[in-house]
């Protein structure tokens, strides 16, 4: 049988002013009826380029090899004209792309864009349309799909849509489907839904389908066979039930060894109870009372937290459950009501924060580019804190060898490092304060696996070294359970488990606790 | 900076900019020395004399030579008018970067002002101004100064309240860092692009600006040969010797559209687009 997708030997440029430069190279790839194929790769490797070649949409500077060629069954996608491919996207391939809010257009209510894709491959009238829409949404498990169709984009939730984005590109029932990384922008719980949605529909239509994603061990379990692309090329492809077991690439080889398992621990020791900082009732609201609207639900509600010396203690939970406030009343970013005492000292509220307490409880930020400000050199930036809390700007050098960073990048912009270096100044600024705890802010989420993992390795030769504390928020379960001591779980704003890691070993925990582990995908084998 | 101005080159308006840019700074600079006569220098024989081989562009009810005059005059309109605008600019960038940062209640007060004035038209504001503290040149400039204030710290706020939310200034503010450094160290670097560009531009407004107070008889004073001054000397010859009015509003022309390409071509070469 003739494969759905193939691709021989294709090849993509793109040419800049600095350039030709070669994206994507000698790629052969295809994918048979009902079968999933997986593209892992980290970011930067051509991953979204070859989704966007096979859907033909190329921006215009790309330049393609002649030789290569994409076949969707027995057409040839390269040789399609444009009017050609208008019947063939939506109606024989579709894609579902990584951000739900963005995919869909605001201003269109849900029905309009779900019927749209019916009436225009189908041919169906508007009111057939209508009803096989409102079906296709129950099918994707959706509740009142009638009363969700007469709503906007922005009345859904991000699980919703990404539903709806999946519904729509099933609609047409298509020969293949690319997955451009679709659980990325979603929650833990909400992703690991979405992707059981995903395989009762393949096993439901058959459809042959691209997942594209920088997580190994989630397209291990998604997908039949993974292909690890690698500055363009496709280093190694192999069944997902090997690929993690008996990786034979070099590069294949790091990414498995960069995957967090969760059994694998990276912390051996134990702290003493000695007690470092502990907050309690700690209350953030964001919006006041006003006069004609209510005041908000607040965004934490009498949270109580406490950090002993040297402790990483791991904050879990999905987005909007409050981690990141905790993080910036701690920091005094936030108002906040409740009490925080450090060392035994008080302090009621961010105006109390004297710089003691700013040297003691330092921040790192999970957005790298957005964390170091890009008009100043490397050296200005980490000069601040040393200047701010006595320390001495002679030793730039030594705080940079710290975190592995040339001596020489003390003169360069935070624009001439790459995504990882700039999380290891940002880390270095920290340090630079002699800190007495660091609280890092979902530091390894914007970072690829391999990078992620050196991150990890660099905060935990740093913590041995200078006995540091860490309140470490992540949603990233596996990672937590390497590194934590002690994990706090959190949902709508309050700690709904507070456990340490014997307990997490031994099954004693809240449901929700249960169902968090459960919706993270471990690496098979 | 060598790589900004190397785009700048890049695009036709930024070019067209720059060549008027540079005749207009070799005016200022080379244009007492350059004039053929002294503007001052009075030729009753030659009253009106039309554009030729003796007065290039004419001469005016005196017999002064106008090319000369433009010449000179070229050193009292464009430098003030410049000053004004990016000191005016100045005092904008920071109180509108001082407005996103402080947020809340003051954000509210400073922005609430900022329309009051803007409400008021800026030639009104500035002859408002200039009434209070007198004829003369440097009240015109400070008076648009004034004038310019309001706008740029409505842009800068704008673009400010983005860079408010970048977390290397909740990281300044969780080191302790002051409101001074913050709001000029850390914030106003990231929002000078904006800021450049919108007072590039309205450097060409200025230069009118100054050009209507002298035509009003508020800026520069006779025997001064400032532009607007010229023009506004000149008009009840219209008909009699247009050539006398005609050369520095072409003057004034010229500068506002070399201000105007150059705010343009700042724009493409300041907001990058993808490179690829």
């Amino acid at each position: 049988m003739s494969p759905v997708l193939e691709i021989r030997d294709y090849a993509l440029d793109y040419v800049t002013r600095g350039g030709t430069q070669r994206v994507l190279q000698a790629i052969d790839l295809a994918i048979a009826a009902s079968e999933v194929v997986g593209l892992v790769g980290e970011s930067g490797s051509g991953k979204t380029s070859l989704a966007w070649a096979i859907m033909r949409y190329l921006p215009a500077n790309a330049r393609e090899a002649p030789a290569g060629r994409i076949r969707l069954g027995d057409t040839d996608l390269r040789a399609a004209s444009a009017r050609a491919l208008e019947t063939i996207r939506g109606r024989r391939m579709s894609m579902v792309f990584q951000d739900p809010s963005t995919a869909l257009n605001p201003t269109l209510t849900i029905g309009r864009q779900v019927t749209e894709v019916l009436v225009r491959h189908r041919g169906l009238g508007e009111r057939e349309a209508w009803r096989e829409a409102i079906q296709a949404l129950e099918h994707v498990d959706l509740r009142q799909p009638e009363a969700l169709m007469r709503r906007y984009p922005h009345q859904a939730s991000g699980g919703e849509k990404q539903r709806i984005g999946i519904a729509t590109a099933f609609a047409c029932r298509p020969e293949l489907i690319v997955f451009d990384e679709p659980t990325t922008a979603l929650d833990v719980i909400t992703g690991a839904r979405i992707l059981e949605l995903f395989g009762r529909l393949r096993e439901e239509t058959g459809v042959a389908a691209l997942y594209i994603s920088h997580d190994l061990a989630l397209v291990s379990r998604v997908a039949d066979r993974v292909a690890i692309l690698q500055q363009g090329a496709i280093v190694e492809e192999a069944p997902s039930a090997t690929i993690f077991r008996h990786p034979l690439h070099d590069y294949t080889r790091r990414l498995v060894a960069a995957v967090p398992r969760p059994e694998r621990r990276l912390v051996s020791d134990q702290v003493a109870d000695d007690g470092l900082l502990s907050a309690t009732n700690i209350a953030v609201r964001y919006q006041r009372k006003r006069l004609f609207r209510a005041a908000p639900r607040p965004a934490t509600i009498d949270v109580a937290i406490d950090i002993r010396r040297g402790e990483i203690l791991g904050v879990v939970g999905e987005s909007g459950s409050g981690k990141s406030s905790i993080a910036r009343a701690l920091t005094g970013l936030a108002d906040y009501s409740g009490s925080i005492a450090l060392a035994g000292r008080r302090i009621d509220s961010a105006g109390d924060m004297d710089r003691t307490y700013r040297r003691a409880v330092q921040i790192v930020f999970q957005h790298p580019d957005s964390s170091l400000n890009p008009r100043q050199t490397v050296a200005d930036i980490l000069s601040r804190p040393l200047r701010l809390y006595g320390g001495d700007v002679s030793t730039i050098p030594s705080l940079l060898e710290e975190v592995r960073l040339p001596a020489a990048f003390a003169q360069r912009y935070p624009h001439q490092l790459s995504g990882g270096e700039k999380q290891r100044v940002a880390i270095a600024r920290a340090f630079a304060a002699k800190p007495d705890l660091i609280i890092c802010d979902e530091i390894t989420a914007p970072l690829d696996v391999s990078v992620q993992a050196s991150v990890v390795e660099l905060l935990l030769r740093l913590r041995l070294a200078n006995g540091t504390a860490y309140l470490f928020i992540t949603h990233d379960l596996n990672l937590v359970q390497q590194v934590a001591h002690r994990i706090a779980v959190m949902r709508n704003g309050e700690i709904v488990d507070l456990l340490g890691i014997e307990d997490l070993r031994s099954g004693n925990m809240h449901p929700y606790t249960r169902e968090l582990i459960a919706a993270s995908p471990a690496p098979v084998g | 900076m060598t790589d900004t101005l190397r785009r700048l080159m890049r695009t036709p308006q930024g070019v067209l900019g720059s060549v008027l840019l540079v005749g207009l700074i070799l005016a200022c600079i080379l244009g007492s020395t350059a004039a053929p006569y002294q503007p001052e220098a009075m030729d009753f024989a030659g009253r009106f004399a039309a554009p030729g081989v003796k007065h290039w562009f004419g001469a005016d009810q005196l017999g002064r030579d106008v090319l000369s005059r433009l010449l000179v005059g070229a050193r009292s309109t464009i430098p003030l008018a410049v000053a004004a605008t990016f000191s005016g600019a100045a005092a904008g960038a920071c109180i509108g970067t001082l407005s996103a940062y402080l947020g809340g209640w003051w954000d509210e007060a400073i922005t609430r002002t900022i329309d009051a004035v803007m409400a008021v038209p800026h030639l009104l504001l500035a002859l408002i101004l200039v009434s209070t503290l007198g004829k003369g040149s440097l009240n015109a400039a400070f008076a648009i100064a004034i004038s310019v204030v309001p706008s740029m710290a409505r842009v800068t706020r704008s673009v400010a309240l983005a860079v408010r939310q970048q977390e290397y200034v909740k990281a300044a503010i969780a080191r302790g860092e002051s409101g001074s450094w913050i709001v000029l160290r850390e914030m106003l670097p990231n929002v000078a692009a904006p800021v450049v560009i919108e007072a590039t531009i309205r450097v060409a407004f200025a230069v009118m600006l100054f050009a209507t107070l002298s035509f009003l008889g508020l800026g520069a004073q006779p025997p001064a040969s400032e532009w607007g001054l010229m023009v506004s000397e000149a008009r009840r010859f219209m008909h009699q010797a247009p050539w006398v009015i005609v050369a520095p509003s072409l003057a004034i022309a010229a500068t506002a559209i070399c201000f105007n390409l150059l705010g343009d071509g700042l724009r493409d070469a300041l907001n990058p687009r993808d490179e690829r």
